[in-house]
């Protein structure tokens, strides 16, 4: 069974009195272990597409299931669960809480889960290493660069051993030589632990790693909507 | 809950400027009621101190059914045989919280000097018991002279002004008239023991103070209008009542029993006054501490939109953000309330040490300001200031819980 399968997915936004027809009608099916890029153009309804795989929004019409859990039949709080066991976030801005250090922002998706202390700190600590950050791990964001903090983004999305993660522009606000270092470990992780990760982005060096590029156009998936 | 609580502390400590503010705005509005309250509670106190011992009120005092309405009229038929004083100053000391019962009469009439008269109104007591009750407070107004004195039957005080307008000072001799309870006129031969402050200049030129034998010798009587009793604790005050009313009931007699306050009329309304006051204030710090909670959680709120964004995206719930905002609220007002209690009791010091006095309206000499720890009152009020803050706290909080995940993570 796939990780992720869409029918027919639509969404609307309405802007004052005219709507938006963000998606028109999306079919996608992705397995697990995939390490699979959207993209396409801006406005082409990319971060919308990612905001609906990480139940953080809800379709128009058609269906979504993630992990064979209907999405769309699911209450806010069980929504919340489905995000806390099942998906793991990685962000444009990274957005770290700037008030709690390197170890304290991986340690949180694992205590909303209800982790003790103890579990959470040991968990968060194997995953700054494996992000080659043990140096940093008392250090608060403002005090890393750009680079170090995605890491800690990715430790973070990683804690809790999500079978899913959605990236959406991973390297966008980095340098090249720190996007390529991200993608490498995103690749690694992908492959080491066949973690899922779907992510947008319009950089050809992360398009060039991933082993099945989507590409949306106005609302439609026009080329790689079937595995190949 | 250790780590939402150290969350929270920080994210209180993000803008130190603002959170300051608000943290002192709730501690000066807290020190502002609890000094308040703690100068009420030692007005309240010094006032009880001067209707019970001063004004010489005891803490309950029992008349003869009917007295307080009629008793001017028809004085003897209201008034206590001797039989009867015995029987209830027996009955009161009869009881372990009772002190002592005492008989008292009031007379008014005229006093001379020979040349000049004026009126005046004297309490009738028994020297020995009116030390008894005036205890502590005799040496906060000092007589010039002697007390009234067992010895000395027709010695009497006068107080200040009307000493001084009759020139009758400790020594000198007087007439005091009045009409008897039958109606005839009577004078009697007097010599001023001692002048007293009554500490009210509206009682000052008329007040006397007589023996209770005096007193039933100016009158023709051998009767009391009241017996006064004296507790170990004036917070036996209503149980006394109760008590004494029952007993009297049981022993076939019709008595009527007063409490301290609502003898003295101007406990009563200095109460009421405060009161209101204590009201007043209390209303305003309500409304800073909502407002500067209410405005320091909704900046909050607008400027951690993508924050909450990113919680709720790991996972977190509503309930969680609210959860979470709530707890700051509260956070701020525990320590607004301890920069609060700090500001209490660092201004409680400085008016201890040095205290300084005022003359209070109808006073006649200045009173120390003083102003009572009220450690009850701080605590209660630390919990009031923890709620009001969180519930403050709620409305932000709940719009914070309320974004929708993907607006919040938009939000520039």
């Amino acid at each position: 069974m796939a990780l992720i399968e869409m029918e027919n997915i639509t969404k609307d936004y309405r802007l004052g009195e005219t709507i938006v027809r963000a998606l028109r009608g999306i079919d996608l099916s992705i397995d697990r272990g995939e390490f699979i890029a959207i993209w396409g153009p801006s406005g082409s309804g990319k971060t919308t597409l990612l905001n609906l795989i990480g139940a953080i929004d809800e379709p128009t019409g058609g269906s979504l299931s993630i992990g064979g859990t209907e999405v769309r039949a699911l209450s806010d709080n069980e929504r919340s669960e489905l995000r806390s066991e099942t998906i793991g976030f990685i962000f444009q801005g990274f957005n770290l809480v700037p008030v709690l250090s390197a170890l304290e922002n991986v340690m949180l998706p694992l205590q909303i889960k209800g982790a003790s202390a103890k579990v959470a700190r040991q968990k968060a600590l194997d995953r700054l290493r494996e992000v080659g950050l043990s140096e940093f791990v008392d250090h608060r964001p403002f005090k890393m660069s750009g680079g170090q903090q995605q890491r800690v983004a990715i430790a973070r999305a990683l804690v809790n051993e999500p079978s899913l993660v959605i990236a959406d522009e991973p390297t966008a606000n980095l340098d090249s030589e720190t996007a390529r270092m991200i993608i490498d470990l995103m690749r690694q992780l992908n492959e080491k632990d066949r973690t899922t990760f779907v992510f947008s982005t319009h950089d050809q060096r992360l398009l060039d790693r991933v082993e099945r590029l989507v590409r949306l156009e106005d609302g439609r998936i026009v080329d790689g909507g079937a595995r190949s | 809950m250790k780590k939402w609580t150290k969350l929270a502390m920080r994210n209180i400590m993000r803008n130190k400027r603002r959170s300051a503010t608000t943290l002192l705005a709730i501690g000066v509005g807290f020190a502002a009621i609890t000094l308040f309250y703690g100068y009420m509670s030692d007005v309240y106190r010094g006032l009880r101190m001067s209707a019970v011992q001063g004004e010489g009120l005891g803490h309950l005092t029992i008349y003869k059914q009917g007295w307080l309405e009629k008793g001017k009229l028809d004085p003897e038929r209201y008034m206590f045989s001797q039989a009867e004083i015995e029987r209830v100053k027996r009955l009161a000391e009869e009881e372990k919280d009772v002190i002592l019962a005492t008989p008292q009469i009031q007379v008014s009439g005229l006093v001379s000097n020979g040349t000049v008269s004026m009126i005046f109104i004297a309490q009738g007591v028994i020297p020995k018991d009116d030390a008894t009750i005036k205890g502590t407070w005799a040496a906060l107004r000092p007589i010039t002279g002697e007390p009234l004195s067992e010895r000395k039957s027709y010695g009497v005080e006068v107080a200040h002004d009307l000493a001084k307008y009759l020139n009758l000072g400790p020594g000198k001799d007087g007439v005091v008239m009045a009409a008897t309870l039958g109606g005839q006129m009577n004078a009697m031969d007097a010599q001023v023991v001692g002048v007293y402050d009554s500490g009210s200049d509206a009682t000052n030129d008329k007040y006397m103070r007589f023996t209770f034998d005096f007193a039933q010798s100016l009158y023709d009587t051998r009767m009391a209008e009241k017996i006064v009793v004296l507790l170990d604790d004036w917070r036996k005050t209503e149980r006394m009542r109760s008590v004494l009313r029952t007993k009297l009931s049981h022993a076939g007699i019709e008595g009527e029993i007063k409490t301290w306050n609502e003898l003295s009329l101007f406990y009563t309304k200095v109460r009421a006054m405060f009161g209101m006051i204590f009201l007043f204030i209390f209303c305003i710090v309500l409304v800073i501490v909502v407002m500067s909670t209410v405005n320091t959680m909704g900046m909050a709120v607008l400027e951690r939109t993508r924050e909450i964004g990113t919680l709720r995206a790991l996972g977190l719930k509503r309930r969680g953000v609210s959860q979470l905002f709530a707890l700051e609220g509260a956070l701020l007002g525990l320590l607004g309330s301890l920069i609060g209690a700090a500001l209490h009791v660092t201004v409680w010091a400085l008016i201890r040490a040095f205290p300084p006095t005022y003359v209070p309206p109808g006073a006649s000499s200045p009173v120390p300001l003083t102003v009572a720890l009220a450690p009850q009152a701080v605590v209660v009020l630390v919990f009031c200031l923890i709620l009001l803050s969180l519930v403050a706290a709620i409305l932000p909080a709940r719009h914070a819980a309320g974004q929708r995940v993907v607006d919040a993570l938009g939000h520039v």
